[in-house]
């Protein structure tokens, strides 16, 4: 696409001990990382800790990315785990996963339903517990225990609702359907 | 690179908040893998002050790492940025103990092979030997550094008994050991002389720079001491319950004012 450096090369640098590469780095990624983890957490200041946390981590331990997949993909691994183990040491914290939710118009409402199809008005139909431990747990690829320290629930409370949620959306989906 | 990328209204809702659930997810499964739109996504970032975050993460890993005394500092249970605040202190740099254990050595020595005179020479350097290094550990002039942390929120009473009490916990067995090596009842007889000396330097402290006090006391013990060994009095006068009385009640005096004075120490200022 351009003659910049992709981040496998940056990554090399940092390894390197490459101050410049590495400032590359946070400038190409730390912007989506912080608002990808302030849908998960209200909290500004434990985002701020959680974004430095990552790329400190990527800098002492670049040679963690192994070459499969994304560099994006890998410092969200990262960046998702230490907002967890943020808000484990900051228990006082309430991670909030959703705000009231906006309707849709109904424009929108037709591009949900093009785009997503039924899936996304059954995921809308959820109570915001559900979608918050289907977030969690599903798409970014928590486990239990880690989505129960995020969402401040027991775990026992994040497996109930997991399976309560599939549940739903299975009777959903087979109700389109039909 | 799919060809296909975000729009302007999904990006929007996306930053915003504002979407579904369900288009969310599509948008960051999209920006995983696609550079161009987590560009613009970066571009729109309000959440958090970016180039605060990158200062600080540079800072951090860019220090070097703590020294062994920091280190024991945050296993006594200080927390990090106290261990490094107390940690930094000049009197903890490795030249300055070095010099001020060359110098009790000389005295012990001289003590240890029987001279008269060495005997007087540790218990005159012995007892002010803890104030001069409490002093230097929070002289702004011995420690730059401590303008713009005194002036900052930090209370600046508890950096500075924290570094008193390391330096004593550093200072104060170095001083014990090598009395060891003095014959005759004279080993402790400095302790409590020290932490009355220290005390006053404390207070003192509250009015004129912590050096200058340190000074001042040293310079009138050395006197005390010069005028009695003048009168060629036994050095056991020191010992005597009703002197080391003095000193205790000279420690728990000067350790009541500067407590009541304490809120004087942020106009601390070098060479006052």
């Amino acid at each position: 696409m351009d003659s910049r450096p992709g981040d496998e090369m940056l990554l090399l640098a940092v390894a390197e001990r490459d101050m410049g590469a590495f400032r590359t780095l946070y400038e190409r990624h730390a912007g989506w990382l912080a608002i990808r983890l302030a849908r998960r957490c209200n909290d500004r200041d434990l985002v701020a800790d959680a974004i430095q946390d990552t790329f400190v981590a990527v800098w002492q331990r670049p040679q963690g990315f192994r070459g499969d997949g994304d560099i994006a993909a890998w410092l969200w691994g990262i960046a998702i785990r230490r907002l967890v183990s943020r808000l484990r040491t900051r228990s006082s914290v309430a991670a909030v996963f959703e705000k009231a939710e906006a309707v849709p118009a109904a424009e929108d409402q037709v591009l949900l339903s093009v785009e997503y199809g039924d899936i996304g008005q059954a995921l809308a139909r959820l109570s915001p517990e559900m979608r918050a431990v289907i977030q969690a747990v599903v798409l970014d690829g928590l486990s239990a225990r880690e989505a129960a320290q995020l969402l401040h629930v027991p775990v026992s409370s994040v497996k109930t609702r997991l399976y309560r949620a599939k549940a739903h959306l299975r009777a959903v989906l087979a109700e389109g359907s039909s | 690179m799919t060809g296909w990328h975000l729009d302007d209204d999904i990006l929007r809702r996306y930053v915003e908040r504002a979407d579904s659930l369900a288009e969310g997810t599509s948008v960051e499964q999209h920006l995983l893998s696609c550079e161009q739109c987590r560009g613009r996504v970066n571009a729109a970032v309000d959440v958090v002050d970016l180039a605060a975050v990158w200062d600080r993460t540079r800072d951090t890993v860019e220090v070097p790492r703590p020294s062994v005394f920091e280190r024991l500092l945050r296993v006594a249970g200080l927390p990090a940025h106290e261990a490094r605040l107390v940690a930094v202190a000049s009197a903890f740099r490795g030249v300055w103990l070095v010099g001020v254990a060359a110098i009790l050595a000389f005295a012990a020595l001289a003590a240890a092979v029987g001279h008269a005179r060495g005997m007087w020479l540790f218990l005159a350097v012995a007892p002010i030997v803890p104030c001069l290094v409490v002093a230097s550990s929070y002289d702004p002039w011995m420690d730059p550094a401590l303008e713009p942390e005194l002036v900052t929120p930090y209370p600046a009473l508890r950096l500075i008994l924290l570094r008193t009490i390391a330096v004593l916990a550093l200072a104060l067995p170095a001083v014990l050991f090598l009395g060891l090596f003095v014959p005759g009842e004279a080993p402790f007889a400095w302790l409590l002389p020290a932490v009355g000396f220290v005390a006053v330097v404390l207070a003192a402290s509250t009015w004129v720079s912590p050096l200058r006090s340190a000074i001042a006391v040293s310079s009138v013990w050395l006197g005390v001491v010069w005028l009695l060994a003048a009168r060629s009095g036994s050095p056991d006068a020191v010992l005597q319950a009703r002197a080391q009385a003095g000193f205790l009640a000279l420690a728990a005096g000067s350790f009541g004012i500067f407590l009541v004075r304490r809120r004087w120490l942020r106009q601390l200022r070098p060479g006052r």
